[in-house]
């Protein structure tokens, strides 16, 4: 297992215990490695900007099932539970059962440490 | 929500939940089998202020899965649904959960909700009653719990029925280690 590698506000926190960092860091890199880095990186913008932390992504070049992805991302912070049957399937249709599992995760995962660094979790834990 | 499989299972003769859908993915499905069993087995936050927390979790994001599991270890530091009950808003006015607990509360609905109630007043209950450590720990907890719960509701995995089933609480495997 390699060190934690890339920024994040967990990781961050976890600073204190590199076991449990190597841990966060693997999953993190298992999980955004199973997609495309640039889709990867166009989610973490997308639900950063849910979030107000930062501008959302041009999305005048991107295809259209990168855009149905990214309307799909923008869901996930605040209505994740209205996703209706007919949004997932035009997902995993564009990234088969595989990816679109990756795809959730990651989501998630991005919309969940947009949350922990809006606590400043980083700060609390180093204080 | 639906509670119709949005993904199929990877795992022949198994009906599509967690951990077979997650078996479309076994690299991610491994790393997470690893870090939550060390999670769950680091004591340096107590398993039943993480599970308190877990609970909340699964009440703000509405994961039914995750609101029926309880975790034995926690229920064996005095967890029990008395107190599992009392994990719903009003929180604050229980009996059965320590000022601890409450604090952790009240983090928890900061970070998985609205950030705004973390106040000068909650912040500093947190910084009271928890090490820098143990916030760091519970901050990996909800990011965690929140991040899967929602993955499983939006991939189509809650149950439609669920009776309350007590799970031995993840390990790490030696043989990962």
């Amino acid at each position: 297992m390699s060190a934690p590698a890339g920024a994040g506000p967990v990781l961050a926190a976890l600073a204190g215990d590199p076991v449990l960092a190597a841990h966060y860091a693997d999953f993190r890199a298992k999980a955004t490695g199973a997609l495309d880095p640039a889709l990867v990186a166009l989610i973490g913008e997308t639900v950063a900007a849910v979030h107000g932390m930062g501008s959302a992504p041009d999305e005048s070049d991107l295809d259209e099932a990168t855009r149905t992805a990214l309307a799909y991302a923008r869901r996930m912070p605040f209505e994740h539970t209205a996703i209706t049957d007919a949004e997932a399937a035009a997902v995993a249709a564009h990234l088969g059962e595989p990816g679109f599992v990756a795809f959730s995760v990651v989501t998630a995962l991005a919309d969940a440490e947009c949350r922990a660094a809006l606590v400043d979790l980083p700060g609390l834990a180093a204080a | 929500m639906s509670t119709t499989p949005r993904v199929s299972s990877a795992v022949p003769g198994e009906p599509a939940h967690f951990g077979s859908v997650l078996a479309h993915q076994p690299a991610i499905a491994a790393s997470f089998s690893a870090l939550y069993g060390r999670f769950w087995g680091s004591d340096v936050l107590a398993a039943r202020i993480k599970e308190v927390a877990r609970m909340r979790n699964a009440r703000v994001t509405e994961c039914g899965f995750c609101r029926n599991v309880r975790f034995d270890k926690a229920v064996a530091q005095g967890l029990g649904e008395a107190e599992v009950d009392d994990i719903t808003d009003g929180y604050e006015t229980s009996e059965r959960l320590t000022d601890a607990e409450k604090a952790v509360l009240k983090f928890t609905d900061a970070l998985i909700h609205d950030p705004d109630l973390l106040t000068v007043e909650a912040k500093a209950a947190l910084q009271r009653h928890l090490s820098p450590a143990q916030i760091a720990e519970l901050g990996l907890g909800l990011t965690l719990f929140l991040a899967l719960a929602k993955a499983l509701i939006t991939m189509g995995l809650e149950p439609e029925v669920m009776d309350r089933t007590v799970l031995p609480t993840p390990a790490v495997l030696e043989a990962a280690e």
